[in-house]
């Protein structure tokens, strides 16, 4: 019978409207793991993500530009686990870090501590290199997507002040990853104690 | 359209009547429209075109903002998303594309590549960011970005074009607005006899920006 395709149609629509619904029931609960989350698998009905509004979580290793981790200090100054050893720098494909060794004024030593480090956005290509060589925990990829811009050039070139974030922050966007180093760390503090 | 954005903040207004009466600025209504009707341009370099695909398709959905005719033709696109690695064999084919586009127009700059050159920035076949030959409006970071981020760089864009004043804007002026000359192709790209227009309209004066956007800099 001709016409019959359209109705078809519709119900087929009108099946995904109610499917939202009944998909949107069963995934109420919150903290629900990010993989049986709505709309990341086997999800029926619609499936848009309101982006502005509604952000997806990102897995842990998302990984977008690096940052360095710091820890704050007692006056709210920050001690940078980066120890400018400069590994980073040489094992990054695309050659977009730049960093230099802080010297002592008075006596010309250099101190392990970076005085500038910056990171051109335009280059990284976020690969994760820099995370998966440093030997200090002290670079990690940050998730962090939203960084239009409406310039290039001076703010596309991240300095040390811009890279920095504490290492609440760390813990907060990979809770297994700081969980496992944490661990990793007191296992190696305990081997020395007892030797 | 929120009762918000059409009334203009800075007129005072009283509370009985802010239902029934809105007073605004042709260019916050104008703006307004022209923001949400923007149709980008349906052309892909590299792999940040794939992402632009995943941001068209249902599940990020272009067409929430208006978005969502991804036009094969630059005579009826809005804005260019210049998605991938811009080569030097591509890029007399972009300046081509940019002038044939009709105004009002922008460029989305979108991943590291195009923005300033990316991983090949020193490369020898590679353009070191298409800003160099045609004005960027707004660069996504990223490499390449996820569909959220294009998504906040054409948010981002929407502002830009609700912050514009109609008569400062350049091409609602008088006079005729010169084609961007196209690069010829070879190992130079720039005539030097057009870098002075080439200059003049790629290293622009800022646009003042009304709007701050969170997470970016603002101009």
């Amino acid at each position: 019978m001709n016409g019959l395709g359209i109705f078809k149609g519709l119900l087929i629509t009108l099946k995904h409207f109610f499917d939202t619904y009944l998909a949107d029931f069963l995934h109420r609960q919150k903290n629900l793991p990010l993989e049986d989350k709505r709309g990341m698998v086997d999800s029926s009905g619609l499936f848009t993500v309101q982006y502005p509004e509604e952000v997806i979580e990102s897995p842990e290793e998302f990984r977008v530009v690096p940052f360095l981790v710091y820890e704050a200090g007692e006056n709210g100054e920050r001690n940078y686990r980066c120890t400018s050893c400069g590994i980073c720098s040489k094992v990054c494909p695309t050659q977009c870090i730049y960093i230099t060794r802080k010297k002592d004024p008075e006596t010309g030593k250099p101190i392990p501590s970076p005085e500038a480090f910056y990171i051109d956005t335009d280059k990284c290509m976020n690969c994760g290199f820099c995370a998966e060589f440093c030997p200090f925990d002290a670079i990690k990829m940050n998730h962090d997507f939203e960084m239009s811009t409406y310039v290039r050039g001076e703010t596309h070139i991240f300095n040390k002040e811009k890279l920095g974030k504490p290492v609440e922050y760390y813990a907060k966007i990979r809770p297994v990853n700081y969980a496992l180093e944490e661990a990793e760390k007191a296992a190696k503090a305990e081997k020395t104690t007892a030797a | 359209m929120a009762e918000n954005d059409l009334n203009k903040p800075e007129i005072d207004m009283p509370a009985e009547l802010r239902q029934q009466i809105a007073v605004t600025t042709l260019d916050r209504i104008y703006n307004w429209s022209r923001s949400n009707s923007l149709w980008p341009m349906m052309f892909g370099l590299a792999c940040c075109a794939i992402e632009m695909i995943c941001t068209a398709a249902s599940r990020y959905d272009l067409s929430r903002f208006g978005m969502e005719v991804m036009r094969p033709s630059p005579r009826q696109a809005d804005v260019m998303i210049v998605s991938g690695t811009v080569t030097k064999k591509m890029v007399p084919q972009i300046v081509r594309l940019y002038n044939q586009m009709s105004e009002p127009k922008y460029v989305i700059a979108m991943g590291a590549c195009a923005s300033g050159g990316g991983p090949f920035k020193e490369g020898y076949n590679v353009v070191p960011g298409v800003d160099k030959f045609i004005p960027v409006d707004v660069y996504v970071a990223g490499c390449p970005p996820t569909p959220q981020a294009l998504l906040h760089g054409l948010i981002t864009l929407q502002k830009k074009i609700e912050g514009e004043h109609i008569p400062n804007t350049r091409w609602y002026k008088k006079g005729e607005v010169e084609a961007i000359p196209v690069p010829i192709l070879g190992p130079d790209l720039f005539d030097p006899r057009n870098s002075e227009l080439i200059n003049s309209e790629t290293h622009k004066p800022l646009p003042v920006v009304e709007t701050i956007v969170e997470g970016g800099e603002t101009a």
